[in-house]
């Protein structure tokens, strides 16, 4: 059974169980269970409305105490729960502890709490209204690497995420739990600023910018010692995992991909930013229909600004795991859905973002120093109407030779959005080129593209600090 | 001895100098910064080129690793 549950519950939680909706809403609708908050303590947004914030007493009278399990133990149940990292990467969290112990040097492990990507909310939800939960995790993770302190990173105008977990730590402090010593990091607001090995750098005392490595970060982070840079889900469900059980929490997800998933709906929904938490195989209609939005829109944009958009009547019976998403061109990413409706130009909404991306990098490579902008410049005259078939060429081969050529993955990201939108939505390609931008290439944004930090100092140095 | 060559992107300032000494693994793309053309080299000869055109970049962008470069796992009991 599909059971869904947000921190808004879009059905009466007492109607848990039973489904409040139609069986069937036209063609492209899925009968979906739309229920409360399921079993008690076993989702990660179980508890106190969104906003409320939350106290140590009412997290431990819900989750039970921190387990005292020793590293071996929590290794194990890393290995056996299959728990991915939920930043983008879902690159597997013990393969990065295995590393770390193996690895020369002393390790650090850090709690990315940046959530760079422009329109996701999850991280920072779980950090205002479940920060014991994030701490809870981060401290079975450092049992788990076998060190003494964890640094929680976040982007610096975050204040108010970086105010809940500053309560929560002296909170804990009051109930005197065997906790590592806790760092508060806060650093640079850059998009690019916010992916782990800039995290690395920047708490290893470096610049917030990606680093150039050969080796994995978890064998040698800046620092000189392996580092250990885990998103703030990824360690709120290893708190739950100590609390029911690996098979318990795997069973909430896919074989692919197990365990609940936290997502971001945003774009033309009624509530933009609602987070939603999936316990159990959903698909992306499912997450729409929980959203309020009855049938397939236009488009949808998966996994985030660094994501692929699909069309949303092909998205609709996607199942938002690994593998289903895989089947789209798409993967998880953060887990940002962003929906447009069939009257939005898909091309304008491109552009913006890669507009907004262009301006976010580091300026370190020559590929996002001199690539990024031009293949930006190209987008925003495609958007335009302005855009020839030879210039439409240059841009797919400006594609190519920006792809896999940076230090990090950002202008990798860049390039799949931007390709997945010229390959799924050709038709519209077509029209701008012969100078006949569709209607909603005028229209408003959709999706919440902010204003780039290029204008603030692109290559002030101390702007990275 | 098999090497792997990479270039730091955060450091290639586009030189060029890297493509006098090994041409044949290494070309300028349209902005002139290098780009390696295969990772992974054996040829003796070849290695012995990339060793060189590390050795002259001037801002050191070029990487050339041996298997032995990475460190090796130690048994570390905590």
């Amino acid at each position: 059974m599909t059971v869904l549950a947000g921190p808004v519950p879009v059905a009466d939680p007492g109607a848990a169980g039973t489904s409040p909706l139609p069986e069937e809403f036209g063609r492209t609708s899925r009968p979906a269970s739309v229920g409360g908050l399921g079993a008690v303590g076993t989702h990660l947004l179980a508890g106190p409305a969104p906003g409320r914030g939350e106290h140590l007493g009412g997290h431990a009278a819900r989750w039970g105490p921190l387990p005292g399990l020793d590293g071996t133990q929590i290794r194990a149940l890393l290995r056996s729960s299959g728990l991915d990292g939920r930043g983008g990467g879902g690159f597997p969290l013990i393969r990065k502890v295995e590393s770390a112990r193996l690895a020369v040097g002393d390790p650090l492990v850090v709690v990315n709490a940046s959530e760079s990507e422009p329109a996701s909310r999850k991280d920072r939800t779980l950090c205002s209204d479940r920060p014991h939960l994030v701490l809870d995790g981060a401290a079975l993770l450092a049992r788990a690497v076998g060190v003494e302190e964890v640094v929680v990173h976040f982007h610096r105008g975050a204040i108010s995420s970086i105010r809940a977990m500053e309560a929560a730590l002296a909170d804990r402090l009051r109930g005197s739990i065997a906790d590592p010593r806790w760092r508060i990091s806060a650093g640079p607001d850059r998009y690019v600023s916010g992916e782990s090995s800039a995290v690395a750098s920047f708490v290893g005392g470096g610049e917030a910018r990606p680093h150039f490595t050969t080796v994995p970060l978890a064998v040698r982070g800046p620092s000189g010692g392996p580092t250990v840079v885990s998103n703030v889900e990824t360690v709120a469900h290893l708190a739950a995992i100590a609390r029911t059980g690996s098979d318990a929490w795997a069973a909430r997800g896919a074989v692919t991909s197990p365990g609940p998933r936290l997502v971001t709906v945003t774009g033309m929904v009624g509530d933009p930013g609602q987070v939603l938490e999936l316990t159990g195989v959903c698909t992306v209609g499912d997450i729409l229909w929980a959203a309020g939005v009855a049938t397939a829109p236009g488009a949808v944009l998966l996994g985030g600004f660094a994501g692929t958009w699909v069309r949303g009547d092909t998205a609709w019976p996607v199942p938002f795991t690994r593998d289903g998403l895989r089947h789209v061109g798409a993967q998880p990413g953060c887990g940002l859905v962003g929906v447009l409706p069939g009257d939005a130009c898909v091309l304008a909404e491109t552009a913006r973002i890669i507009g907004y991306l262009a301006g976010e990098s580091a300026g370190q490579c020559g590929t996002c120093v001199a690539g990024l902008p031009t293949l930006a410049a190209g987008w925003e005259a495609l958007a335009s109407g302005g855009l020839s078939r030879r210039g439409l060429r240059r841009l797919r081969q400006l594609a190519d030779t920006v792809d896999g050529s940076g230090a990090c993955g950002h202008p990798d990201a860049v390039v799949r959005l931007a390709r997945s939108a010229l390959d799924v939505f050709g038709d519209d390609v077509g029209d701008h080129l012969a100078g006949r931008p569709c209607g909603g290439a005028g229209r408003a944004p959709t999706l919440p593209v902010p204003a780039t930090h290029r204008a603030a100092g692109h290559d002030d140095p101390g702007a990275w600090r | 001895m098999t090497v792997t060559i990479r270039i730091d992107p955060t450091r290639c300032r586009g030189h060029a100098i890297c493509t006098l000494f090994f041409a044949d693994g290494i070309e300028l793309d349209q902005w002139g910064f290098g780009q390696i053309l295969a990772r992974d080299i054996d040829a003796p000869r070849d290695v012995r080129r990339a060793r060189r055109a590390a050795a002259a970049c001037p801002n050191r962008a070029l990487v050339v690793t041996t298997s032995a470069a990475v460190p090796l796992p130690t048994a570390r009991g905590r």
